[in-house]
């Protein structure tokens, strides 16, 4: 069998039929703003500007090749220091969907394999059934081990329930207790919510893997289970590409859906200025220092500066405003972890290090104990280049905090807690 | 999918987010006027961070000038309609001072504005005649006039600034400046640019290892300069303690765009103008511009769907051609967003002289509208616009910005006077 060859793509014909209208790449005035601020300028010989200069020199050969398109998180930070406002992410897209399968980086191609392969449309493969024992499991054994929540539920296709959440599959497959702290939040604040047995997954590999049909059927499911269960809002909980993949693919695919989508950062901003959750600082005695990083997929490829805000409010609100210091650059502005664009799957890990050293000299440079981030992808990399580059801060979760400040975090959900933080339970 | 609209409401709606416009809702912000702001904001980090009020004269551009006060006094006798000739110089002045001074509130120290021009170096090794420089590269204009031995460090990889050209420029007239190259700590090989070293040094580990690098490359010389790549969002915190680790006087000089110290701006007007209670929307450029009965209607769109402000007033700051303020087209040049008539030469035939490279410069660079006494936009007929519409910076008419060193002159004295033609009108 001979192998697969990448085909030729013409990058400026496709960049013309991409465009609105009266936009031109040709508008590139060449300053290198976007190479400047990009974490994979250099990696494979290869920058925004170069990218966009080539494919204007019609080197379509060289571009249809370059694995720089694997290293490029299309986070769209060059466009939002472009000048001309050129948005190269989309050229990335398209060179994506050009590489034959069995070119691409498997662990992308896999993870979208697996969220077709059941109706969760979880990357992991998780099957329905299985996540619907894994909480009930969950459930059973935080009702008869913590006396406080003995009557605390966790729905299951509730049809009309005003939120259908959605999970990451980490949680169920790997480490199921990290459900629990949400659970009980949405207890506290005595939200009418639903998980659904169906498209319950929040990850979606298959737009990073360029695989657009595939994208769009996952997306169908999504849809088709909330509008079937009839919510009115789809919840997505701390996972920052799920949120992007499906309110783009709405769009992208003119679906209908009769729902809102909404961050569960934005809810607990409100639930916390409507005192439903009473969370504050006081727990912070020793005064440990925090900092969040504002995931691209929620901050700047999305709600903007809105959702930053809550995300800082909510911050502030649990370890205390002298103890929060904000990374630089930050919200709209801040830099890709190294963590997106399907970049932890693709089996890259030196580039995917070197891309990240940029966020790790930037949380260096707060000096923080923890980063805050409501983003799976986020939290994985910040992790590894945190112990890549032998850095002293931890990463936590947004809903571990809260049950920490309420004073109801359970002894198995203190997985990411430093002895620091533990020390002030 | 349910959408919500957004709606927004000002007293004042700044458009465009350059010099000009950021100048207009700092002076706005002092005045206590409630405003909104939109444009993209990507051109802000073209600037050097120099501030220059008037550097050169026309017709010929030739001297610098040193007294950029009696410059304006020369130019009210020969150009009377260059906007800065319709601005007090008392308010000039302060204008000046109020911009500097925000800027060192909020991190960035400037020297305030004097009665003379400074030198300021620029990577080819030329001298720019400004009025305000930041405080980063203060030390780099009073080594020029010293002519104190002094060393230009550049680095490794970085593109955009060579120590060797700024020294071969500058040897007649500064004999004691030499040159070195060194690595920058940490930084894999290939192109480094000024914006990740500057990032690098925002961590404290990373100015100890430059620290004895730099120590080593000075020798016995006490004062070096650098590339502008001290630290992005404290970098006089970063200078000072280059300097209490070297023993060294440090300075900066901007590098080829982009260059730090522009980045430096945009990000904390970004960051900060939010926190100032100013709606900032910096990404978007307005689609729509009505004028109805007291205020106006902004409509633009962002990736969410539309947008939509509603402002007592409003100040046109939308730059010239690169912003999208003007555009140049077969038929002349006009302006996209409200059709305002457009000084400029009769036929694109006299746009430029024949020669690119002409000290007097091109005439369509003078191009822009026309404004009366309150700064106020004129129609075809010579009149206001609408009384609640004004203009700012370098879409004003009869100026040549780049040749006469002017652009931030223009954008801030003229910022802040259409800001106190506002501050009027809402009472």
């Amino acid at each position: 069998m001979t192998e697969k060859t990448i085909p030729t793509l013409n990058f400026k014909e496709k960049a013309e039929e991409l465009l609105p209208e009266g936009a031109s790449f040709e508008a590139c005035l060449t300053c290198g703003l976007c190479s400047s601020g990009c974490p994979a300028s250099g990696i494979e010989n290869m920058d925004p500007r170069k990218f966009i200069r080539m494919a204007m020199l019609g080197m379509d050969k060289e571009l249809s090749t370059s694995k720089w398109i694997w290293a490029c998180t299309q986070c769209k930070r060059c466009q939002h220091v472009c000048p001309m406002s050129i948005d190269i992410s989309q050229l990335v897209f398209l060179a994506r969907s050009n590489w034959p399968r069995e070119k691409k980086p498997a662990g992308i191609v896999r993870s979208c394999q697996l969220i077709q392969s059941t109706d969760s449309t979880s990357a992991m493969g998780l099957p329905p059934e299985d996540f619907v024992f894994v909480v009930q499991d969950v459930l059973e054994e935080v009702r008869e081990q913590q006396p406080k929540f003995k009557n605390m539920q966790a729905p299951m296709d509730k049809k009309g329930a005003h939120f259908f959440v959605n999970q990451n599959s980490r949680e169920p497959m790997s480490e199921p207790d990290e459900m629990v702290p949400l659970w009980k939040i949405f207890d506290i604040v005595g939200a009418n919510w639903t998980y659904s047995s169906k498209a319950w997954a929040a990850e979606n590999f298959c737009m990073f893997s360029g695989n657009e049909e595939a994208w769009r059927e996952v997306i169908k499911k999504r849809v088709d289970a909330v509008n079937e269960l009839g919510c009115e809002v789809w919840l997505n909980t701390e996972c920052g590409h799920s949120y992007y993949t499906m309110w783009n693919g709405i769009n992208r695919f003119g679906m209908k859906a009769d729902f809102k989508l909404e961050s569960l950062v934005t809810y607990y901003a409100r639930w916390i200025r409507e005192g439903k959750l009473p969370v504050n600082s006081d727990w912070n005695r020793k005064n440990i220092t925090f900092t969040v990083q504002d995931p691209c997929m929620i901050v700047r490829k999305a709600y903007g500066e809105s959702i930053a805000e809550d995300m800082r409010f909510v911050t502030k609100s649990l370890v205390g405003e002298e103890n929060f210091i904000d990374m630089q650059p930050n919200r709209s502005a801040n830099y890709c972890c190294g963590g997106g664009g399907g970049f932890l799957q693709a089996g890259m890990t030196e580039h995917r290090r070197t891309y990240g050293k940029r966020k790790f000299d930037q949380i260096a440079a707060t000096g923080a104990s923890y980063v805050l981030t409501p983003c799976h992808n986020c939290h994985s990399q910040i992790e590894d280049i945190g112990h890549h580059y032998r850095g002293s801060y931890g990463v936590v979760h947004f809903w571990t905090l809260i049950c920490l400040s309420l004073g109801i975090l359970g002894e198995n959900e203190r997985t990411y807690l430093g002895p620091d933080l533990l020390e002030c339970i | 999918m349910s959408e919500e609209d957004r709606h927004f409401s000002a007293e004042l709606a700044v458009i465009g987010t350059g010099l000009a416009g950021f100048a207009a809702s700092i002076f706005a912000l002092k005045r206590n006027i409630k405003t909104a702001q939109v444009g993209n904001t990507g051109a802000v980090a073209y600037t050097t961070g120099y501030l220059d009020l008037l550097g050169s004269l026309a017709p010929d551009y030739l001297a610098s000038i040193e007294d950029p006060w009696q410059g304006i006094e020369q130019l009210r006798d020969s150009h009377p309609r260059h906007p800065l000739c319709r601005i007090p110089k008392d308010d000039i002045f302060t204008a000046f001072e109020q911009f500097t001074s925000f800027l060192g509130k909020c991190g960035i120290a400037y020297t305030p504005p004097g009665e003379f021009n400074v030198s300021g170096l620029t990577p080819a090794g030329t001298l720019k005649p400004t009025l305000c420089v930041p405080a980063t590269m203060q030390v780099g204009s009073a080594a020029f006039s010293q002519k104190e031995p002094c060393v230009i460090i550049d680095f490794k990889g970085l593109k955009g600034f060579s120590s060797r050209q700024v020294v071969a420029n500058l040897k007649d007239r500064w004999p004691k400046l030499s040159s070195k190259r060194v690595e920058f700590p940490d930084m894999v090989s290939g192109e480094i640019y000024p914006e990740v070293m500057a990032r690098s040094l925002e961590v404290p580990a990373t100015r100890e290892k430059l620290a004895k690098i730099l120590a080593s490359a000075a020798g016995d010389v006490k004062v070096i300069g650098l590339p502008a790549i001290l630290g992005m969002h404290a970098p006089d915190l970063v200078r000072e303690e280059l300097e209490q680790l070297t023993g060294l006087q440090i300075f900066e000089i901007p590098t080829m765009p982009p260059s730090v110290p522009g980045i430096r701006l945009r990000e904390m007007f970004e960051q900060l103008f939010p926190q100032k209670g100013v709606t900032l929307i910096p990404q978007q450029k307005v689609d729509r511009l009505v004028f109805i009965e007291n205020g106006a209607q902004l409509s633009l769109n962002d990736s969410f769907g539309p947008i939509s402000i509603h402002a007592k007033s409003v100040i046109l700051a939308t730059g010239r051609f690169l912003s999208g303020g003007l555009k140049a087209g077969v038929d002349g040049v006009s302006e996209p967003l409200l059709k305002l008539p457009v000084t400029q030469p009769d036929s694109r035939r006299e746009w430029y002289r024949e020669k690119y490279t002409d000290r007097r410069g091109h005439a369509v660079n003078s191009a822009g509208i026309e404004v009366d006494s309150s700064f106020r936009p004129l129609d075809n007929h010579g009149r206001p616009y609408s009384k609640n519409l004004f203009a700012a910076g370098v879409i004003l008419a009869h100026q040549d910005w780049i040749r006469g060193r002017c652009g931030a002159g223009v954008a801030i004295a003229t910022a802040y006077k259409a800001v106190e033609e506002v501050e009027k009108l809402l009472k």
